[in-house]
Parts: C-alpha cells; structure tokens; sequence
C-alpha cells in the first residue's frame, strides 16, 4: 500500500465534495456567501478557488490581512489569485490593531531577553524547534536571528517569555477574526476557514483566530491532499511552490521549521497510517524511518494530541440535567 | 542524588505535570509518557537553572540527559561538580 497514492487519489470527486459541502453549509447558515482571509499561502488559495466554483465569485470576498512582518510576497499572491478569479477583495492592514496593543514592542522586548544582541532595525526573528526526526536535541523552541537572510544566532527561551510570546502571536490571527467577522456580517456571509486536517490534529491554529469560523472545509484533509487540489483546482505556482507558514516572524519561518519538525509528506503519512492503524512495516516501507523513529513520532503524536485538545474544543457547557 | 532526584519529581508534580501518584521508572521517557511537553522541558530548565544555578549547555540539551529522571539528575550532578 502507497501511502501518498492513497492522499492523492480521487482529487476531482474530493474537490466536488469539498465545493458540496461550503454550497450546503451556506444554505443551512442562510447566508448569501462565503467571506476568506487571503494569506497567499495554499490553504486560502484553495479554499477561495473551491468557494468560487461552486459559488461564483460574486458571493465570495477575499481580506488580503498583512501585518509589518508579513513576507513581502504575501499579499501581491493573495491578490493575484482574487484578481485570476474574479473575486472582489479588499487590503486591511492588522498592523494598527497590534501597534495600538504595542504587541511589536512586547514581542521585541521578549526577544531583547533571550537574545541580547538582537536589534529590531537589524536583525529579522523567527521561532524554530529542533528538527524531530534528527533527535540529537530536545524539543524545546528557539528564537532565530537572521540579517541579510542569514541566521546568525540561535537562543533559547525561558518559559515565561515562550508563554508570553505565543500569546502576542495569537493576537495576530485573532485580530484577522475580528476583522472577517466585521466584514462578513455587514455582507450576510459565511467566514470560511483555511485549517487543513494536519493542523488540526496537531492544534497547529489559534483558538479563536484562524480556528475562529464558520466552516472548515479542509479540515480533514492531509496538507498533501491540499497541494494535490491546488494542481486540480490549477492554483498559481508561485503559492504551489512556497513552503507553507503561518506568516507570523520577519525572518520566513515554514511549518516545517516550527510545527511538524519534518518533512509535509513524512509527517502526513505517518498522521494517516496512525489514523487508520497501519502496520509498522507498511509504515516503514513508505516513509522509509527506521521502526524506532516512527514509534517514536506516532508516541509524539499521541501527546500533541492530548495536549492540544483544548484548542480543538469547544468550550464545555455544565448543564443542569448533570450532563457535561 | 536522591534529593536532587526528589526535588525533581516534586517540581514536576507541583507543575501539574503529573498526578501525585503517577510512578514512573527512573529510565522512562518523560516525553513519550507524556509527563511533559515542550513547555514543560522549557519550565523545567527554568527550574534547574535556578535552583542549583547552573547553566545547562545547548550541546548538553540531549534526550539522553534530559528525557528521564535518570538523565536530569545524571545531568545536575555533573553540571554542579563542574561548577564547584
């Protein structure tokens, strides 16, 4: 059994689906369209290509969202593909809503902790963790220095400020909910969310920002069966072939640097053989990982899992029956 | 070594890491055991660092020295004989 063959199999009825799914959930919602932040990243191409096949651009609107370290790329992409399919799109910078939290100083400060020698004028950040599959370190974050595209100093945190600079974080995706929302209930719309289902198993999204929505039509699929729609659905290339990221640190951070801590395709076959309980040969046979490294990882998961359970969640509710 | 060894498995159940009455193999992995995670392993240097004062090296911050009970006061005896 192929692994990869089986994530890329029958794209054209998936992407039906898929278009079936945010038609019905629009109706159910009685709203008159869907409302996409436009990252430039794949996720939101291809959600706002589906959105448009199966809406028609006239009920779907793209908010290109960038923020002062967004990469420079992102939203001429996000725009290109409102403009390739004809869908109305608008610019609003978040940066504002951060400045006026003075969530960039804190975060610098933070950094000005744990780096010393970091200066904001010179020097681009990003958070990274030790690559999983090497194993020769512990999985505890760095914060990367970079100047002139090269890192020049790697420190690590102190708990306290890793805890307070994943909350300045979160604002940034939360700020993009806030503004969706306003958006989409002046137009009646549904905010429809980018997750694919390798962050969502993981609780690689902001509670209440980019997690924050009405509908997730990709929520259970493996992020390489989003590559695969974005070459059925012909997304641009330039969106196809940049490594994916959240788009939060100056310095371009990708998943991989940060969340999967491996290669997309190894991570999603070892997600879908953990899914669907595949012997440790068949595994071993298509990543090509030693047995250790995979029990290993599938362990990793299983932890990740339970300690994200509270972002997948929906707040519980105490009923009165004694049912909770 | 023992009471490094305590203070330990103390810390890492006032830290709600663990319930008070999880036992675990001096050998056992922490991570995989999932009596820690990456905030924890960031708390937990936090909590060397301070309270034997010592600084734990990047190259030292192996899964060896740091993934079981064993490893950390392994590690802490070496770091304080090192330093004194």
């Amino acid at each position: 059994m192929q692994i990869l063959d089986e994530l890329n199999k029958d794209i054209d009825k998936l992407s039906l689906d898929l278009g079936g799914f945010i038609k019905q959930n629009v109706v159910d919602f009685r709203k008159k369209g869907v409302l996409l932040g436009v990252s430039g990243g794949i996720d939101s191409a291809v959600a706002l290509t589906l959105s448009v096949q199966e809406l028609g651009a006239e009920n779907v609107y793209g908010l290109l969202l960038p923020e002062k370290e967004s990469a420079p790329s992102s939203t001429p992409l996000g725009a290109e593909i409102c403009e390739s399919l004809g869908v109305q799109y608008e610019e609003v910078p978040i940066s504002p809503i951060l400045e006026s939290l003075d969530i960039y100083n804190k975060k610098d400060q933070v950094i000005k902790r744990a780096c010393p020698e970091y200066d904001p004028e010179v020097h681009k950040t990003s958070l990274v963790l030790p690559d999983f599959l090497d194993g020769g370190l512990i999985n505890v974050p760095y914060i990367k220095l970079a100047k002139d595209g090269e890192v020049i100093a790697q420190h690590r945190l102190k708990a306290s400020d890793y805890l307070e600079l994943i909350g300045l974080q979160g604002v940034k995706q939360r700020s993009r909910m806030i503004v969706q929302y306003m958006y989409a209930e002046k137009m009646n719309y549904a905010v429809c969310g980018t997750t694919n289902k390798t962050e969502m198993v993981l609780g690689q999204f902001v509670k209440y920002g980019d997690g924050g929505v009405d509908i997730e039509p990709l929520a259970d699929c493996y992020k390489t069966q989003v590559y695969a729609l974005a070459k059925h659905l012909d997304v641009n290339e330039a969106i196809r072939e940049r490594p994916p990221s959240p788009d939060t640190w100056s310095h371009y951070t990708s998943d991989q640097d940060f969340y999967w801590r491996m290669p997309m395709h190894t991570i999603d076959q070892l997600l879908y053989a953990q899914e669907h309980k595949l012997p440790l040969d068949v595994v071993r046979e298509n990543t090509g990982l030693p047995e250790e490294k995979i029990v290993r990882a599938q362990k990793h998961f299983d932890v990740v899992k339970k300690n994200t359970e509270y972002i997948r969640a929906v707040a519980p509710v105490f009923t009165l029956n004694g049912n909770h | 070594m023992e009471q490094i060894r305590n203070d330990i498995i103390y810390f890492l159940k006032s830290q709600s890491f663990m319930d008070s009455d999880t036992q675990f193999a001096e050998n056992e992995s922490l991570t995989k055991a999932g009596i820690i995670d990456s905030i924890g392993l960031l708390e937990l240097l936090d909590h060397i660092s301070e309270r034997y004062s010592i600084e734990i090296p990047e190259d030292m911050l192996t899964p060896d020295n740091l993934d079981s009970l064993q490893g950390i006061t392994n590690l802490i005896v070496k770091l304080k004989t090192e330093r004194s």
